[in-house]
């Protein structure tokens, strides 16, 4: 409990990475993680864990990151990784309107599955693609780009998306995991979204979920002896 | 009924003795009980094609020549007793005791088969395809003893080109002989051997194939003496290019290699291999690289599919070549990034076996298609083995080693996760109280282990051993390395508190899995052991008990939950996924359309699966009655079309549609009696007979439910959802077809929607033809009686009082009435139909509604007499039916045992042969309605239609209410027997006409069937005033009878009277309508002829009443069914 009360607490906080495949989860994660980008890299298998801290002025957030994979039949699985999150990433692709379309119904499993309170970020990613991004070869980790050399591959207007996200309350953001334009936004603008008392219990690591299964008052209760212990563990 | 029941319990038995268990994962009998041939091919990893044919007990000796260890046994070489099978095409032998044989009772068989439970060639002995046996001879003629000496082709490829007298001389090379004794009576062993001499015939022939398939083992390379080497070696994996993972020395690959060389010279190689100890040994050691392919193949029963079809993976190639398809996008992209880190897969040449073997397995299973994962899998494969090899070998895994992982579903990934977790709270209960507490989701780090088999998560070198393993003996050893990897992991995994700390801590093990276990121990030999070892160890002695049974046993426990899991999450996501038409249905009824749409199909997929099942078993019934043994093809025994299983279906053809609509609305059952097997077809009303379709006597082909009808309105239904033209429907079609309909609840939009399912070329008219055929759907539609809310008053009638009174003394008939007068609503109908349309060549229009007027008026004021009249006497309306059907045959007691008051009803429903019972001839009435003339083509527009409908009160409601709630989506149809019963008046109407109807409407002229309705509608609207002072009369009658009588709610107990009932009525009748009948029949033979009625019509009409008797048991019973589906669909749901 020390922690929290030092002048920059630290408390951790579970995102979940959706969206269909090939519109760069991976990579957003990746630029986010390592500031990096990455040709082949393995496909994820279930979910990927990765953790990266994000320093805010008031208190360092611990991410621990499920990237999920978008392979439409794992989609049973997502329950499994987004389960307890409280900030989700929901990605499409800017070249591709039906990867909005499997966002929004990511948004709506999220709404109504999964924990209340959920901080939902809803990305468009491969602005790079588009002629309001920096001029880019090609986003994606190998994941099918459809880029038009001739301009502007833009096929979701921000106007749309974000008119969206306005009605259900998201953050919303417009990437390039290629470039890394406004990547890091997204998750300190996650970050500060976060409401506070769903991180008092600085999610020593689980301890505020130990008491039940997918339950959500849980969140508040419960600070546990552990959590100073776990800090930084996971990385 | 209890006939049928118990017919399609015997046949679903049947069917389930026929699905493979490994593969099961179905909650069906067949999980509990497997069949033989199943455990059978799975012990043996046979194809599924085998089936256990003979099995005697018997022992194995191999002679001291073939003993890789000699010494042990006496001089006289290795015994084991165990068991010889036979099936079409393998013998084969094992010490693990498990019995296949037809003879033994399930119960015997599966205690017995318990022990292996299909486990796998785990115990010692040989699995020879017949094509491998050289020659089998009988030894020594001592009467006590029958001794079999095989000869094997072991050797067959390198002795191809040799010079034999060379050969022999040899001493690497001599030939596989090994002797079987048998033990049983002569008898059985005269009997087994015969079996055997069939096999063996039959198998001459595949021994070239035989030759082709062992080329490509790298055995046949290794055993070939030195100086034959330089020909190229058979493909062993990208491994031979690129490198083998690991040190070779560090492998010891060499030692491995001479081990293995020599155990296969002695025990023979890939066909013709015998498994000894040793063998067991040498596999738990690690395989050598060049042999891992091969001995994988072997193992696993991927090489027996290879023999089956040498040439499946080229031929799947060839035929898809240039071929698009979801999965190929999804593969490629994934073809970069399996092993990347493997050098093979850095290469043009890697990454294009890779795509070819994914490629062709996503053709010839495109259930699963291509499922993240198998990249890696079979990315591993590939470094071991030829792209053929690995082929077989994918869909080994995907049907019988791990099946449902990569489903569309996932569903055996997400199972064998509640597997483990349930033997991780088992065996490590202090782990598992650790793991809830901190909320930490095992599956969450387990399942990509299972998925990849561990190629993801342990160094390569080490994957492989684990599937050295895996595939000799099976799933459980994942099972086995998973616990065992927690086990050892114990402590540290006690302080992790979180899926992140759990992960790291496994992640830095897998790391380290080559370092020493102990290396602060002071004994150098067990400093030597590392931890990869230990884990094996741990594995293999402490979770021994983990065999393939307690696997299944737990697969069998958590399958429901799991697929209850999956279906929810997809009708989750399906409902969520239909476009904006979906938001006018509530989602109770969104859920609830999901549960019909796909029950039905699931259901119609299970019937499917019986049928043919049973089929198969007959057609096998009746060949092997000609002696011969034919291969049987079952598919793989998957359980198919429910949702949690996979895609397999998801689109619904018209039967299928029909079927759903029968289980929604009440019109859309068949009128016709359910099949009654006990049956003769012979006794059978012929009518039926004709137009019941292809009658497997053992089962319906619509299961419990009742048979939907078939009428020109749902196929028209069916086209107007079917937006894509394909002839078949998706849950979005569904949703969005029912959203029209149900959704506004408007009339305007219902009047519309109907008149554009009629409006066939889109130009805004509906021709006379059209008219007829709405007219028709609208009393196919409310022939069961109307629901929603209908006014009661009737307020169009001058019989008001009269009808107020019917209704006020028979409680339900009100309704009943209204259903009556609803047809004088669809007479008015037509008849305004045609005084308001618009000619298509103006001139006639006027005479038309002329001619017409006169009559009409009455016919709606007459209405009500005549539907409380036919109400009245609703309940005999059955056997009416039963002789109307027969009416063909010219009998005066059909005549006059008919009573009269239902003739307008049945005049419409079957109009073909009906319509010859009106009074008025075809001249007649055509004069009668000039609209009705097809030289004066005329046609309504929609303005028109809607004018007409708003004209009538009850086509008003009909529209804005009862034909909306006649879809029951969520409550489903009231299972009352007022289903049947409550056929009041069409109950007759032969549905499956319209496309007679259609085809000859095509005709110019009056032809065929089109004249009968028209005939038909002709009459309703000239005569229904004399028809309906008729009723009137005959009301009275039967409203006594009604008063007499209860409501037809509790007509079970009625049904003595009823049949009583045509007396008095029959008496009523005798003027006007038999008078009518006869004109119509001298005019109308033709029709009647042609309806094939000739035959056996006065013995029908004789035994019309017996069969009336038989209909409403069957009747009874359909209810019953109709709850059975209820249930089942409730389960479904839950």
């Amino acid at each position: 409990m020390a922690d929290s009360n030092a002048p920059k607490p630290s408390s951790s906080v579970k995102l979940v990475l959706l969206g269909e495949a090939a519109v760069g989860k991976s990579s957003l994660v990746l630029r986010f993680v390592n500031n990096d980008f990455q040709e082949n890299k393995e496909p994820t298998i279930g979910a990927a864990f990765l953790t990266q801290k994000c320093n805010l002025p008031s208190r360092t957030i611990k991410f621990e990151i499920w990237d999920t994979a978008g392979q439409e039949r794992f989609a049973s699985l997502a329950p499994m990784y987004y389960r307890n999150a409280q900030a989700a990433l929901v990605v499409y692709d800017l070249t591709k309107p039906t990867s909005l379309v499997k966002a929004r119904h990511w948004v709506a499993e999220l709404q109504r599955q999964a924990s209340p309170g959920i901080v939902i970020a809803l990305v468009g990613n491969k602005l790079d693609l588009t002629n309001d991004g920096e001029p880019g070869r090609g986003d994606g980790d190998g994941e099918g780009v459809e880029g038009e050399d001739s301009g502007d591959a833009r096929k979701v207007s921000t106007e749309e998306a974000k008119s969206y996200a306005e009605e259900e309350s998201l953050l919303f953001f417009e990437t390039s995991a290629k470039t890394g334009y406004n990547v890091a936004d997204v998750f300190t603008a996650i970050a500060n979204a976060i409401p506070e008392t769903s991180l008092k219990s600085t999610r020593g690591p689980g301890a505020s979920n130990a008491v039940s299964r997918g339950g959500e008052e849980q969140r508040v209760n419960l600070n546990g002896p552990r959590e100073t212990a776990k800090e930084g563990c996971a990385c | 009924m209890f006939n049928i029941s118990s017919f399609v319990q015997k046949a679903q038995s049947a069917a389930q003795q026929l699905i493979d268990p490994m593969q099961g994962l179905n909650l069906t009998n067949s999980d509990r009980n497997p069949s033989k041939a199943s455990l059978f091919q799975s012990q043996f990893r046979l194809p599924s094609s085998q089936t256990p044919l003979f099995e005697i007990p018997a022992e194995l000796t191999i002679p001291p020549l073939n003993v890789t260890h000699g010494g042990k046994d006496h001089d006289r070489g290795w015994h084991y007793a165990g068991r010889l099978h036979l099936s079409e095409s393998y013998l084969c032998f094992s010490t693990t005791p498990s019995s296949f044989a037809h003879t033994a009772s399930t119960s015997t068989s599966s205690t017995f088969a318990g022990q292996t439970h299909g486990a796998g060639p785990s115990g010692n002995g040989f699995t020879f395809p017949l094509c491998a046996i050289r020659r089998v001879e009988r030894l020594n003629s001592q009467n006590f003893q029958f001794s079999l000496a095989i000869t094997t082709w072991n050797g067959i490829a390198q002795e191809q080109a040799k010079d034999k007298a060379a050969l022999k001389d040899r001493k690497d090379f001599r030939e596989q002989r090994i002797t079987i004794q048998l033990a049983g009576n002569r008898q059985v062993c005269e009997r087994f051997c015969d079996g055997l001499k069939k096999g063996l015939r039959g198998a001459v022939g595949n021994v070239g194939r035989l030759k082709k398939v062992i080329a490509e083992c790298y055995s046949e390379y290794l055993l070939r003496p030195e100086e034959k080497k330089n020909a190229a070696s058979p493909d062993a994996g990208l491994g031979v290019i690129f490198k083998y993972p690991g040190d070779p020395k560090k492998l010891r690959d060499r030692a491995k290699m001479r081990l293995w060389a020599e155990y296969l010279r002695d025990n023979g190689r890939n066909a013709t291999l015998i498994r000894q100890p040793t063998f067991h040994k040498l596999i738990r050691v690690g395989l050598p690289n060049r042999l891992r392919g091969e001995m994988w193949e072997l193992t696993s029963g991927s090489f027996y599919l290879r023999l089956e079809t040498p040439t499946l993976y080229i031929d799947t190639l060839d035929k898809f070549l240039g071929q698009e398809s979801l999965a190929i996008d999804e593969i490629e992209k994934d073809l970069n990034r399996s092993l990347p880190e493997y050098p093979g897969f850095q290469s043009e040449d890697g990454i294009n076996r890779l795509r070819r073997v994914l490629t062709a397995y996503s053709w010839i299973n495109p259930d699963v298609g291509y499922c993240q994962a198998m990249n890696i899998v079979v990315a591993a494969l590939l470094i071991y083995m030829s792209e053929a090899q690995a082929f077989f070998l994918l869909s080994t895994l995907c049907d019988r080693l791990v099946p449902g992982y990569y489903s569309s579903t996932m569903y055996g990934t997400l199972l064998d996760q509640k597997v483990f977790e349930s033997l991780v709270e088992k065996t490590m209960p202090i782990l598992w109280e650790h793991l809830v507490k901190s909320d930490v989701q095992l599956s969450v780090v387990s399942l990509p282990w299972f998925l990849s088999l561990y190629i993801n998560s342990m160094p390569l070198v080490f994957a492989f051993r684990v599937l050295d393993v895996f595939f000799v003996e099976g799933p459980k050893v994942l099972f086995q390395v998973g616990l065992a990897i927690l086990r050892i992991n114990g402590e540290e995994l006690l302080d992790a508190a979180d899926d992140g700390a759990f992960i790291s801590v496994l992640k830095s093990y897998f790391s380290r899995l080559d370092e020493s276990a102990h290396p602060k121990s002071e004994n150098p030999k067990l400093r030597a052991i590392n931890r990869f070892q230990e884990l094996m160890v741990v594995a293999f002695k402490e979770f021994s008990a983990i065999t393939h049974s307690t696997i299944q046993d737990l697969r069998l426990k958590n399958k429901d939950a799991v697929l209850n899991n999956i279906e929810n999450f997809a009708k989750r996501t399906a409902i969520r996924n239909l476009g904006p038409d979906s938001k006018v249905l509530s989602p109770e009824e969104l859920g609830a359309l999901y549960d019909r749409f796909y029950g039905v199909l699931y259901e119609r997929q299970q019937r499917d699966l019986i049928i043919q099942e049973e089929q198969r078993r007959r057609a096998k019934a009746s060949k092997s009655r000609a002696n011969e043994t034919v291969p049987e093809h079952h598919d793989h025994g998957v359980e198919k079309g429910r949702v949690g299983l996979g895609p397999s279906t998801s689109l619904m053809d018209y039967d299928a549609f029909r079927e759903f609509l029968a289980s929604v609305s009440k019109w859309a059952i068949s009128d016709a009696p359910p099949p009654t097997p006990r049956r003769d077809p012979s006794d059978r009303n012929s009518y039926f007979g004709s137009f019941r379709r292809s009658d497997i006597n053992l089962l319906s082909p619509w299961g419990s439910g009742p048979e939907p009808a078939d009428h020109e309105f749902m196929q028209r239904l069916f086209r107007k959802w079917d937006v894509t033209n394909s002839s078949s429907l998706t849950l979005q079609n569904v949703v969005t077809g029912l959203a029209q309909i149900k959704g506004g609840r408007d009339i305007m939009g219902t009047i519309t929607y109907f008149f554009e399912l009629y409006d066939d070329d889109g130009d805004g008219k509906v021709d006379r033809e059209g008219i007829l055929r709405v007219s028709e759907a609208l009393l196919f539609l409310s022939r069961r009686g109307l629901e929603g809310s209908l006014s009661h008053s009737n307020s169009t009638t001058m019989l008001n009082g009269i009808a107020e009174t019917d209704s006020a003394s028979l409680s339900p008939p009100i309704g009943g009435t209204i259903n009556e007068r609803f047809l004088g609503s669809v007479s008015a109908f037509i008849r305004r139909c045609f005084e308001y349309a618009d000619p298509d060549n103006l001139g006639n229009q006027e005479e038309a509604s002329q001619t017409i007027n006169p009559n009409t008026p009455v016919i709606s004021k007459e209405d009500p007499s005549i539907d409380s009249g036919a109400f009245a006497i609703g309940d005999d309306e059955d056997e009416e039916d039963m002789l109307a059907f027969d009416s063909p045959s010219s009998q005066p007691n059909t005549e006059a045992k008919r009573p009269d008051l239902e003739p307008i009803p049945p005049a419409i429903g079957k109009p073909a042969e009906n319509a010859s019972r009106r009074t008025v001839s075809k001249a007649q009435s055509e004069k009668a309605n000039v609209a009705l003339d097809p030289s004066n083509p005329l046609h309504i527009t929609l303005p028109t239609f809607r004018m007409v409908v708003l004209a009538d009160e009850l086509l008003e409601q009909f529209f804005e209410s009862s034909f909306p709630t006649s879809l029951h989506i969520t409550d489903g149809l009231p299972n009352t027997t007022s289903q049947s019963s409550s056929l009041t008046t069409f109950s007759n109407l032969n549905f499956s006409r319209p496309a007679t109807l259609s085809s000859s409407a095509a005709q110019p002229g009056l032809a065929g069937a089109g004249r009968g309705l028209r005939g038909v509608l002709d009459n309703i609207v000239t005569d229904a005033s004399r028809v309906a002072a008729e009723v009137r009369r005959r009301m009275e009658e039967a409203q006594r009878e009604l008063e007499k009588n209860a409501l037809p709610g509790q007509r079970d107990e009625d049904e003595e009277d009823e049949e009583e009932l045509p007396g008095p009525i029959k008496s009523t009748n005798a003027y006007g309508g038999d008078a009518e009948r006869r004109s119509v029949r001298s005019s109308d033979r033709d029709l009647l002829d042609g309806a094939d009625a000739g035959a056996g019509a006065t013995k029908e009409a004789d035994g019309s009443s017996q069969s009336l008797l038989d209909t409403n048991i069957e009747q009874e019973g359909r209810v019953n069914k109709v709850s059975n589906t209820t249930e089942r669909i409730v389960e479904f749901e839950s």
